[in-house]
């Protein structure tokens, strides 16, 4: 009994400390999570206006003259994958792998992982990866991302892909984040919420003309896309992790009071024999 | 004078939105002044100081750098890389920008990836410094 009593009560102890570190996580994704999902809200318009407005000229330009516009050639498909640096955020990163893989199946595909996470898991699975010069998403900074817009549209206009799709974790709120892909290049790629390519019959100005209009804006508008997208997933990666450290502790809550309650029958039960039996040896004379 | 709707949206966030009477910037052909019931346009932004002329004659400045304009029926967006406000601007900042900036490009052995790095540096400082004080 005594040596039951004492496993029960180490055992109390581990899972204290275990959740002393869930709940500490849980505090600093719950913080962290406030700035971060700021910065997504702020971004968030950029990336709505951007949008509509590309998908009004892509359906107005009915010249096809810059390389942007046009669907390539090449039957191969980029995927620029945003996951996490860290585990333990629940479904983060396993949510939008399985994704990934229902998404890209029987395509020709090469990734551009941006988080730790995402190289691993494209490495061990053999997935040709284009650059893993982004490994770390925390420390993506805005001038990286045009950095990584210039290697993408060099790539696209060197017709190395046909299509090149953005995979990640949209932000729906602080309960449910859901893994999405979007299209970011060819332009004509580019649909309406309804799935419909719009069709515009007005005739758009330019200047000086669209192809350089194109090629200045394309490298501005894939930037500003990943940058966005970035924070957005890192906003959703503190949030699961929030969530499923939340569930932790309260796992770990619950799990004492079993075993605390399971110690303190022990301890009764122990101290009821000794007394019985102290009387038991009282009476005997 | 006629007025139309602006929005300007860069990636701190929705920047200005409302109804305007003119908006004058420099787009990467030159300087251009939008007005109202402008026909479908559109054009990339380069570096200069945008000046906004509210439905009340007020004016506005701002340092506008990069990104593309649109004019879609009616509706004129302005989707810069970055913007700042004049009264926004940190001058002292720009100025140790620029200085670093020019200290840079004074190197003759620079690679020619790094002198055009510096020299948007530096012309970023300039315009900050211009908007901030004209």
């Amino acid at each position: 009994m005594a040596a039951n009593m004492k496993a029960v009560k180490l055992r109390i102890k581990s899972v204290q400390s275990t959740m002393q570190i869930t709940k500490a996580m849980q505090l600093v994704a719950a913080s962290k999570l406030r700035k971060a999902k700021e910065k997504a809200d702020n971004s968030k318009p950029y990336l709505g206006t951007l949008l509509d407005t590309l998908r009004d000229l892509a359906g107005g330009n009915h010249d096809f003259q810059s390389p942007y516009t046009k669907v390539g050639k090449n039957d191969k498909w980029l995927y620029v994958v945003i996951a996490g640096d860290r585990g333990l955020a629940g479904g983060y990163n396993s949510n939008l792998f399985k994704f990934m893989e229902s998404e890209t199946k029987g395509r020709d595909i090469e990734v551009l992982p941006i988080g730790k996470k995402s190289v691993e898991y494209f490495k061990h699975r053999n997935v040709p990866i284009f650059t893993e010069e982004f490994s770390e998403v925390a420390k993506v900074t805005i001038s990286d991302c045009f950095s990584v817009a210039r290697l993408l549209c060099d790539a696209y206009k060197e017709e190395k892909f046909g299509h090149i799709f953005l995979c990640y974790t949209d932000f729906v709120s602080m309960m449910s984040q859901v893994p999405k892909a979007s299209p970011i290049l060819p332009l004509s790629d580019l649909k309406d919420p309804d799935g419909e390519v719009k069709k515009n019959k007005s005739l758009i100005l330019y200047e000086p003309d669209s192809e350089t209009v194109f090629n200045t804006v394309v490298p501005e508008y894939l930037a500003g896309v990943l940058y966005s997208s970035i924070n957005i997933s890192v906003a959703s990666e503190l949030a699961a992790r929030r969530t499923a450290m939340e569930a932790a502790t309260d796992n770990a809550e619950e799990m004492i009071e079993t075993l605390s309650l399971y110690y303190n029958r022990a301890r009764q039960a122990s101290i009821t024999q000794e007394i019985t039996e102290i009387v038991a040896g009282a009476e005997e004379p | 004078m006629a007025t139309y709707h602006l929005q300007v949206v860069s990636l701190d966030g929705m920047e200005y939105e409302g109804e305007v009477e003119k908006i004058m910037l420099r787009t990467v052909d030159g300087d251009v002044e939008i007005l109202a019931r402008h026909t479908n346009y559109c054009t990339g932004i380069g570096m200069g100081t945008a000046h906004i002329t509210m439905a009340d004659g007020k004016e506005s400045k701002a340092a506008c750098i990069g990104g593309m304009l649109s004019v879609m029926d009616g509706v004129v967006r302005v989707l810069p890389t970055t913007w700042e406000w004049d009264n926004e601007i940190d001058v002292e900042r720009a100025k140790a920008a620029k200085a670093k900036a020019e200290e840079r490009l004074k190197d003759t052995q620079l690679t020619k990836e790094a002198r055009v790095r510096a020299e948007a540096k530096l012309y970023r400082a300039l315009v900050r410094i211009g908007t901030a004080q004209k």
